[in-house]
């Protein structure tokens, strides 16, 4: 990389109102200080205590999410396939938005994507009904909640968006983002 | 038993449990690394409890934030309470939140839904 394009990339960062953006292998320890970040931040801005709580659960949420993939495909030997990820807060309009990025197995992301597809029908009480239904839900040992897509659904002020694009090696890159 | 004590850390709560006075206080922040392996032994310690204590117990609760995880971890702790309170035993639980923030005054109503047991919503102003 040339030094050049570190001006290119911030200048890309401003122009689209990226306040935090993390891109790398997530630990527990970077999903704490980046939180931190993201709360001394919006503190500053005298946000309202609800809409910082949005904002940083969805960014928890979404930075979990990622971390636990990732373990699990290297717990399958893909470590270096899918490690890394990146996440962005932002702000858009009058909105903060929280999108986070990583690399899927086409196979894995169909029933993420169907449930976001099926929340976007869901009005507010429909989504607290979800959410105690799932609440409820037996787990097996190691299984997620599975409560984290309808929370951000629930947290957001639009339904969530994501895009799949594919790429040449058979991997994809999934994206999500929740306005708040 | 002895007395239950783990200290917080910026993602995991705070936790004090005295077999003695019966109170039960979580404080500070929950989004642990794994969620169910943090709350395990705090549900092990609580059912052991039960089943060896029959005194009043009081739930002292004053959690800033809850993940996804450690919502479902909770709800389990709280039903192990609630299996008790249906069987006769006195228990309260005190659930502090921050008065201004609305989206931690409705989780603590949730929680609230799932039992029958008394549940106090306490709104207290500079959540600390």
């Amino acid at each position: 990389m040339k030094t050049s394009d570190l001006y290119d990339l911030k200048d890309t960062l401003t122009r689209d109102q990226i306040l935090i953006c993390f891109a790398g292998p997530f630990s527990h320890s970077i999903i704490e200080e980046l939180g931190a970040a993201v709360k001394h931040y919006l503190q500053a801005e005298q946000v309202t205590k609800s809409s910082l709580m949005s904002v940083f659960s969805i960014f928890i949420e979404q930075s979990q999410n990622i971390k636990r993939y990732t373990e699990r495909k290297a717990a399958e030997g893909k470590e270096t396939f899918f490690s890394g990820g990146i996440v962005v807060i932002g702000r858009e309009g009058e909105h903060y938005i929280v999108c986070s990025g990583n690399y899927v197995e086409e196979g894995d992301i169909e029933e993420t994507a169907a449930r976001i597809d099926s929340l976007k029908e869901l009005d507010p009480q429909q989504l607290k009904a979800a959410y105690k239904e799932q609440m409820r839900k037996e787990l097996q040992p190691g299984q997620s909640a599975g409560l984290g897509l309808i929370d951000m659904a629930r947290s957001a002020s639009a339904p969530l968006q994501y895009t799949l694009k594919k790429t040449e090696d058979q991997r994809c890159f999934f994206s999500l983002k929740a306005i708040i | 038993m002895e007395i239950l004590h783990i200290e917080g850390t910026r993602s995991t709560p705070e936790i004090h449990f005295d077999p003695v006075d019966r109170v039960l206080r979580i404080a500070g922040e929950s989004y642990p690394e794994n969620s169910f392996a943090f709350y395990q032994p705090l549900q092990a310690w609580i059912a052991e409890f039960l089943s060896e204590n029959s005194g009043a117990v009081v739930l002292n609760i004053g959690l800033s934030y809850l993940n996804t995880g450690s919502t479902k971890c909770l709800l389990d702790i709280l039903d192990l309470f609630e299996e008790a309170f249906v069987t006769g035993r006195d228990i309260t639980v005190d659930w502090h939140c921050d008065r201004d923030n609305d989206r931690a005054v409705e989780a603590a109503e949730e929680f609230a839904e799932e039992v029958t047991m008394p549940f106090n919503i306490i709104p207290i102003n500079e959540f600390p």
